[in-house]
Parts: C-alpha cells; structure tokens; sequence
C-alpha cells in the first residue's frame, strides 16, 4: 500500500538526454514557482497593511509586523475554532481508527459468513457522494437531536472514514503471517487478547496510511458544518474562516493573516512528515 | 480458531464488526435510500406532505425555469470536467513524467506540488478570490506591471472568464494528486520493460505512447473516476469564489450549488424545497453513479496486466 | 439616559398584562449577532421591571437563520421569542402555524404602527399579524459630504445633475460610485437605490393593482437610466464584489454608494471620520418626485406553542413600545416604525424624512412568494444588462416571463 521506491531509470546516454533533462528542468522549475508563489504571497501580504498590499503586493514584508495576526488572534474566534477543529477531527479518527481496525481485523482474521459480503458492504460506501444525501442526514441528525453539536459532524466523518480505512487495514492485516498468533492461541490467550497484546502493533504502519487518507479531508471540511452547526462557538475552522472573513473583508492584511494561520497548522505537518502524507493521501488511488 | 466455541466465536466477531456496520448503514446506506424515498413526496418545510410520483423527477428537468437551471448547470459541470481533465490530470502526467527521471530537486518538486492539495478547499477559494480582485489583486496587478493593462479584467465578474477562472484555482489546488498517483504508477513500471524499449527506439513520444501510458492504464482509470466524481460533486470552490447564485447571473452555476440552493433556500429565494432538492440529488446520484462504472468498465479493458 | 427609558418602556409594558408569581425562563433567538450587546442591554432593562421573567438572547448567522429556526420549531425545540423575517421570509415560518397570532388587543401599541409596516409582518394567506415590525430599510444615495464640499457639488436635483456631479468627481481623479455588481443582491439595491423615482409611484401603483408587468416602459426606462449611471461606477465593477464596494467608499476612494441606510452605521464603523449625506436618487425632471425604496427588515414573534404565553406577550408589548424604540433607534441607528421616535442622529432623521416619499423595495416585498423570486431574476438580469449582456427589454421581458410562472396577475 506503499508509494512504490523503485530506482528512477537509468539513462545511458548523458550527452543524448541532457537537452530533455534540460527541458523538464525547466519545466519541473516553473511549476514549482507557480505552487509555491500563492503561498509565499499570502504569507508576506499577512504581515503588510492594506496600502502595502495595494503598493507593493510582492515585496519582502517588514516580518516584525504582527498586528494582523494579534487581531485575528484577539478579536475573532479563531482560537475556539482552531479547538473545535481539533476536537472534532480528533473523534472522528479515533471513532474511524478503532471500528475500523476491529471490522478489518474480523474480516481479515477469521472465516465467518457473510465476511465477503460486509467487506462489500463497506466497499461500496467508498465512492458513493454523501454531499447528496445530505437531506436525509440533516432530518436525521434533527431526530437525534444532534444539530447544532460536534457529535453529528463526529459521527459523519467516521462513517465516511470507515470504508477507506476498512480497506486499507483489511489487505495489510490479511499480509501479517500466522505463526505469532498460532502460537498465542496455543498457549491460551483469549482472541481479544491476541488482537490487543499480538496483532495490533503490527498494524500501526497501516493505521499511520489510513489516518493519513482520512485526516486530510476531515480536517479540512467545510459541507457538514454548513448545513449543521450554526452556533458561533461550535464551528470548525474552515467554517469559522468563513465568518471571520465576512466580518473583516475590507481588510486584506487581516484576511491574509486569517488564511495564513489557518492553512500553517496543516503545512507544517505536511512539510515535516511530506513522504507519509503523500503516502496517505494517495493510498486508496494506488493499487 | 477452531477450539473457539461457536457461540463465543460468533460473539466476539459479532462484537468486532456490528459498531463499524451500524455506523455505515445509519449514516451513509439508510440516507443515501432514504434520498430516494424524498424525492417522491412533497414537502412544506422539513414536513413530508403527499406522495407526488415522479412530479418533483418532471419539474426539475421539464419545467421552466427548472429546467433551464438544471441545463444550465449540468452543461457547466461537463465543461469542469473536461476541461480539469486537460489542466489536472494531462498536466499531471506530464509532471509525474518528469519527476520520474529523477533529476536533481525531484524530491523538493514533489513535495511542492502536493503541498496545496493539503490545503482546505476554503482556504484555496478566497485566496484566489483576494488575488483575482480586479482592483487589487495580485493577478491584475501582474498583468499592469509588465504592461499588459488591457488584458486586467474582472475575471470573476464577467461570464465569459469567471468559470475558468475557478477551474485555474481548482487545477492549482489539486493538480499534485494525479502528478503523484501517475508517479507512483511509473515508479512501478518494470525495469526490464524499460530496458527493452530503449532498445526499440530513441523517441521519447513513442516510449510514452507505447509504453508508459499502458502501463499506468490502472492510475489512469482511478484519477479519472476520482476526477469524475469530484467535478460533478463541485461545491466548495463556487461556493466560496461565486456565491451560491453561481455569480454572476448563473454562469459559475453547478449542480452542487443548484441542488443546495434548492434544497435549503437562501436570502433571495422565496422557499426551500427538499422534495426538488431530492429529485435534483437522486439525478445526480444516478448520473454520476452510471458514468463512473461505464468508465470503470471501458478503461478497465484497456488496462495491461503486468 | 438610553436605560431610563427603557426602564419606563418595561413598566409599561409589565402594566399592560397581569403578572403571574412564577419565575418564567424565556428564549430570545437572532440572526443580529453584532447587535448582542446593545439587545442584552434591552433585556437587562426588561428584566428589572420584571423580576420573575428572564430571557436568555441567542443569535445565529443571519443567512441560515430561516433554515435553523424552521428546523427548530419544526423539531419543537424552538423558542419563546424569536426574530422573524418579513414578507415571503415570514410566511415558511408562519404558514405552518409555528408562531402567536398577534391584535391591537394583546399589544395595543400596534394601532399606532404605519399600515405598511404591520402589512410586511402579516400572512397574506390568512391575514393575520405575526410579529412586531422593529425597522425599516431604505434604499437611497449615500455620500461623502467631505468629497462633495471640496468640489463645491451639491445634492442633485434631476438626473441630468447626477450625471453632471460623477462627471466632475471622476474629472477629479476620484470614483463617483463605490458600487460593485459581482455580489448578486447588489444588483437588486442598486435598481431601488437609483431609480425608484424614475420608475414612479405611478408604476408602483399599476403593478400592485394587475395592470403593469415589468415589460412596462417605466420599468424598461428605469433599467436604461441604470445602465448609463454605471459608466461611473469603478472600473472593473462587475467584478467587484459587496465588501470591496464598501471599503471604496469608506475608504474616500469613492465619493457615492447606492445602498441601503443599513450601511450607514457599517461606514462609520469602518471609518469613524467619515462625513456622511443622503439623498433620493432624482427623477428626469425636477416636477418628478424624489422616492427612495422603502422595506421592512423583520420583526418580533412569539413562539404559538410557549408555555410562557403570557411572559412572551409582555415582551413583545415592551418591544411595541416608544420608548424601546427610541432606544432600538438611539443604540442601534436603525430606523423604527414606531410612531413617535425621535432621532438624534440628523441623519437618521433625515432618512426618515425622505421615507414619508416612497415606493417599496419591490421584489422583496411582492415577488418573493414563489420560485423563481422576483429578486433572483431582478439581480441576475441587472447583472447581465450592466455586463452588456442583455438589453433592458429583454431583461424586463424575462423578468415578467419568470415570474409569470407562479404571480397569477401575469399569467394572461
């Protein structure tokens, strides 16, 4: 389920590839530029005011000017958003890690009826565009009196979650061999405690994927908190970004400071664990 | 297994698997039926009213201004898609195409051309907004800088450039995805393969058309399925850089915005209407549902088993 | 001062209805939520008059607020007292039978209320009043009185003066309009702001009795007067969204905004410097009467199946009262329909004089009863005719088409 680490191809001529390598050079460059250029520009317009911004929109900003970001921090939500956003992601993938790991491992580890046609059952959760049922959703989340709580946005994420992560552990648990857990079962141990003590610290790699896949778009959602949450002190972050945007959208420094704090947490990680994310953020489009 | 009894065996799988099931059926199978049901009532408010038959199917694609609406944003979604496939996913593999080769600073591209597809949807819609402002973004005041006035336009103002001014946010944002997947596809391909088509021919044209693009058939299918999905799914990106008219005057409009709008109503609207807003989900549903196995299904034939 | 009256507004209204011994707990719900502080004043004042009532003010975000308080009163969990949004906002809510039917005699204050005000808060299905009506809106010109002294311009007094003032303030190096179209419900301000009195009571007054649609000449001249004044508006305009349009204006940039009196407190928020002026946007010839668009915003509802009944109609009596309007008006420089409020603001009271000529946002007060809306079609017409896309008749003619859909008078 790994990004596969082959060699690149060895190339035989120098002289015969060095114009193309020059190209792709080039290329690759320019595009790099064109990923990186909106980045850096929200990043040095967060430190500028709005004359700045409208003058000079590329230069190197004065980086001691913080006053955009202490006004996002002090006067808006942000904090309780950056919060909740925690505290919902976080449930979601506990939520999504532990059901998930416990259906993967049924179905990879024993042979009961049915098995085959539950793993089918959560495969076809995996592509279906829950957006569109989101009039049901929202009638029933009413019915469990769950609008307006991070309970309804917990609960949709997991069970958006399970399918991708379902499959994922599935294969990799069904890859560990037999013998360690042969031989637990030989000295006695109960299956839970097989699971628990013998099979689950195998699994961690999958579960690193798994979460990977799952967390990015979690983290990011903006759909669910639309149509569920409408108190203030409840909204996640993108969701929040849209309040504070409407309430501050004269004032581009401010904005550009909201986006920047926003979008740091995520880079951040990104930049330090990128072989992981891209990992697992590409794991259910690779076979 | 065996010395399990089959009482306590049944259990403990039962134990394992019945949670992750429950939350499935409750929050994705039963609303995803449930949608159909919907669309065959009329509904005042969130009350279910009569059983109407296929009224709401008939007005949604029959009857004006409905229909026109519904025309009007299909026809966009079709041209997101098309047109995301040549920017997304054919720039994609052009990208992956050049990583492969490995050259110096292979690593640090690749981690460059992810980098915004970690980004939320919302964040990468106002910071193109902000930078298609027509005073004071950032896009116009390139284009004066090295004097090419003429051509700073209110991109999200005027129809005619306000769609592919969003389809250019959103190839930005996630044309790192199929870069990866195509890469990861080649990195797979097997040296000996490789060996021998460098014995057959110097052109590169033919190594791509003959034997990469074959080989990666498999990545090619899901980035297109996932695309596929995704541009009929449009939602996040209109809705923060258009506004939920699908400004201006509908030509941003998708079926995501349209089905929302619909369904849940908003300021300049007079009503909400989840029995219109069903018929709208159930057709895309359906849609979206048909074209992606037949996709599925062609390309799959196409596909080399290595 | 501001809490004197609104002490002497909660004894009268704690006067008018006996009160019950029991303390009774009362929800409050919003879609004002910058205004929390000054309604927690309001109620802090309602509460010291009444001890055994106390009522707890929540607000939401103002574009979802129908779709939150349909699901809650539909859920039975919704609240004792509530704003509710008036015209086809009001009638989702009220239709199914969700909210107190209110008269002159449980709130006698209404007598006194303008007919138009309590027409926007009652269902026209069973004429009934649901709520108390708490501002009106008017859409008119603002200026920059600052801009407009420097170039020694003044108010105009025909259409021809207007065009003549944009002409020499962008002569002057600066915008004569702040207005932006990108953001659709621009386009529908804009239309009332600028050309009610090209329209005429008289076009009002034939469409509301059968005899116009929109395919009317008066209309279709309205349309055309707009599209020649947008040729001062900013370049790129049609790009421009709502928030950007403001910050012009606030900014100095731009010397006009045609908007509601809404934004008026959103300016001096935004610069607190600024020198403000309103006034009618003229008609071709000075004998035209200068109109500006008038609507109400929403008002104050009461839940039908409370079980503080009485507690809620005492509120809303405070809320019917001049004294709480005065201090609604004082705190929160909006314009109350009660009879009697005074405004110390000059330029509120300004407004306020120039509603007493005026014809009614009209889509919104006529043309949101069914899909597609009045206003959807207005704004994206206006949209395409100032984008060069449309002309005004063709505009008027889909306009009319649209709605002949579901308005019966436009069906033959």
């Amino acid at each position: 389920m790994t990004v596969a680490t082959a060699n690149p191809p060895q190339h035989n001529s120098l002289l015969g590839t060095l114009g193309r390598d020059g190209l792709i050079q080039i290329i690759l460059i320019a595009n790099t530029f064109i990923m990186l250029a909106p980045i850096v520009i929200m990043v040095f317009s967060a430190f500028k005011t709005n004359p700045e911004i409208f003058q000079s929109p590329f230069s190197i900003p004065d980086f001691t000017h913080v006053d955009n970001f202490v006004r996002i921090w002090t006067e808006t939500n942000f904090l309780r958003y950056l919060i909740n956003s925690f505290v919902v992601t976080g449930g979601a993938m506990a939520l999504v890690l532990t059901l998930g790991t416990m259906a993967a491992y049924a179905i990879a580890r024993y042979e009961f009826f049915g098995a085959s046609f539950i793993l089918l059952f959560f495969l076809a959760g995996l592509t279906l565009p829950l957006k569109l049922a989101i009039i049901p959703l929202f009638m029933l989340m009413r019915d469990l009196g769950l609008l307006n709580n991070q309970f309804s946005l917990i609960f949709v994420y997991t069970a958006m979650g399970l399918p991708t992560t379902v499959f994922i552990m599935t294969g990799f648990i069904r890859s560990l061999p037999n013998e360690l857990e042969d031989a637990a079962r030989m000295d006695g141990a109960s299956e839970a405690r097989i699971m628990w003590a013998i099979m689950l610290p195998l699994v961690r790699p999958a579960m690193v994927i798994a979460g990977i896949q799952n967390v990015v778009p979690i983290w990011n959602d903006f759909f669910f908190p639309l149509v569920f949450i409408q108190n203030d002190n409840l909204k996640t972050l993108p969701q929040g970004l849209t309040t504070f945007m409407g309430e501050y959208s004269t004032d581009y420094g401010v904005l550009y400071s909201g986006l920047t704090l926003s979008a740091l947490p995520i880079i951040i990680i990104y930049i330090l664990l990128s072989r992981q994310f891209i990992a697992g953020m590409t794991a259910g489009a690779i076979k | 297994m065996a010395k399990l009894r089959m009482t306590g065996r049944g259990l403990w799988i039962t134990t394992l698997v019945a949670p992750p099931l429950a939350f499935v059926a409750l929050f994705i199978v039963y609303p995803i039926i449930a949608a159909f049901a919907y669309a065959f009532f009329d509904w005042q408010g969130l009350l279910r009213g009569e059983f109407v038959g296929f009224a709401n199917f008939h007005q949604v694609l029959f009857v004006e201004p409905y229909a026109s609406w519904t025309r009007n944003a299909f026809t966009h979604n079709i041209i997101v898609f098309f047109a995301l496939m040549v920017l997304q996913n054919g720039l994609g593999f052009l990208l992956a195409y050049g990583l492969w080769r490995g050259l110096p600073g292979a690593r640090f591209h690749r981690i460059a051309v992810f980098m915004p597809v970690v980004l939320s949807t919302i964040i990468v819609g106002y910071l193109w907004k902000l930078f298609y402002h027509p005073l004071f973004g950032p896009v116009n005041q390139v284009l004066r800088g090295i004097g090419l006035d003429q051509l700073a336009q209110p991109w999200l103002g005027q129809s005619s450039t306000a769609l592919w001014a969003l389809i250019i946010a959103n190839a930005w944002h996630l044309v790192g995805f199929p870069t990866l997947v195509f890469l990861a596809g080649m990195q797979r391909i097997p040296t000996e393969i490789l060996d021998a088509a460098r014995m057959e021919t110097e052109s590169e044209w033919v190594k791509i058309t003959q034997i990469v693009w074959p080989l990666v058939a498999p990545s090619a299918t899901i980035v297109f399925v996932l695309l596929f999905v995704g541009a009929f799914n449009w939602f996040e990106l209109p809705y923060i850089m258009a506004g939920l008219d699908g400004s201006p005057f509908g030509s941003t409009d998708v079926l995501g915005l349209y089905f929302y709008r619909t369904a849940f109503g908003n300021v300049s609207a007079g009503t909400q209407d989840f029995g219109l807003g069903s018929a709208l989900a159930v057709l895309i549903f359906i849609f979206i549902a048909a074209v992606a196995s037949v996709i599925t299904v062609r390309l799959r034939a196409r596909e080399i088993q290595v | 001062m501001t809490k004197t009256t609104i002490r002497i507004a909660a004894v009268l209204g704690a006067a008018t209805i006996a009160a019950p011994a029991l303390a009774q707990d009362l929800t409050f719900w919003s879609w004002r939520q910058e205004d929390r502080a000054q309604y927690e004043e309001f109620i802090a004042a309602f509460e010291e008059e009444n001890p055994d009532i106390t009522v707890t003010f929540e607000s939401f975000e103002a574009t979802n607020y129908n779709t939150i308080l349909s699901t809650a009163l539909a859920g039975g969990t919704g609240p004792d007292l509530m704003m509710v949004r008036a015209y086809g906002g009001l009638e989702n809510v009220a239709s199914a039978g969700y909210l107190m039917p209110l008269d002159e005699e449980k709130i006698p204050a209404l007598a006194e209320f303008p007919d138009s005000a309590l027409a926007a808060e009652t269902m026209r299905s069973d004429e009934t009043l649901y709520a108390v009506p708490f501002a009106s809106q008017t859409m008119l010109v603002i200026y920059n009185q600052q801009i407009f002294d420097d170039l020694g311009i003044e108010e105009p007094e025909t259409w021809e003066e207007l065009l003549e003032i944009s002409q020499t303030i962008e002569e002057a190096g600066m915008m004569p309009f702040a207005n932006g179209t990108a953001t659709a419900w621009q386009n529908e301000t804009i239309v009332s702001a600028l050309t009610s009195s090209i329209m005429g009571s008289g076009f009002y007054e034939d469409l509301d009795a059968g005899e116009a649609d929109f395919t009317d000449e008066r209309f279709i001249d309205a349309l055309t007067h707009l599209e020649e004044i947008s040729a001062y508006f900013p370049d790129g305009f049609i790009g421009l969204d709502y928030a950007s349009a403001q910050q012009l204006f606030s900014s100095g940039m731009a010397a006009m905004f045609a908007g509601g009196s809404f934004e008026i407190a959103t300016f001096r928020n935004l610069n607190p410097d600024l020198e403000l002026g309103v006034f009618a946007a003229p008609g071709t010839s000075t004998d035209d009467e200068k109109l500006v668009g008038l609507f109400y915003d929403g008002g104050y509802a009461a839940n039908a199946s409370t079980d503080h009944p009485e507690a809620a109609l005492k509120f809303l009596n405070y809320v019917a009262s001049q004294e709480f309007g005065q201090a609604f008006a004082d705190s929160l420089s909006n314009i109350s329909p009660i009879p009697g409020v005074e405004f110390s603001d000059p330029l509120l009271q300004e407004v306020s004089e120039l509603n007493q000529a005026s014809i009614p946002y009209m889509m919104l007060v006529d043309f949101r009863y069914g899909e597609p809306s009045g206003s959807v079609l207005l704004q994206q017409e206006v949209q395409k005719l100032l984008a060069g896309e449309t002309t005004p008749e063709a505009a008027g003619e889909t306009i009319t088409e649209g709605l002949s859909t579901w308005y019966e008078p436009f069906q033959d």
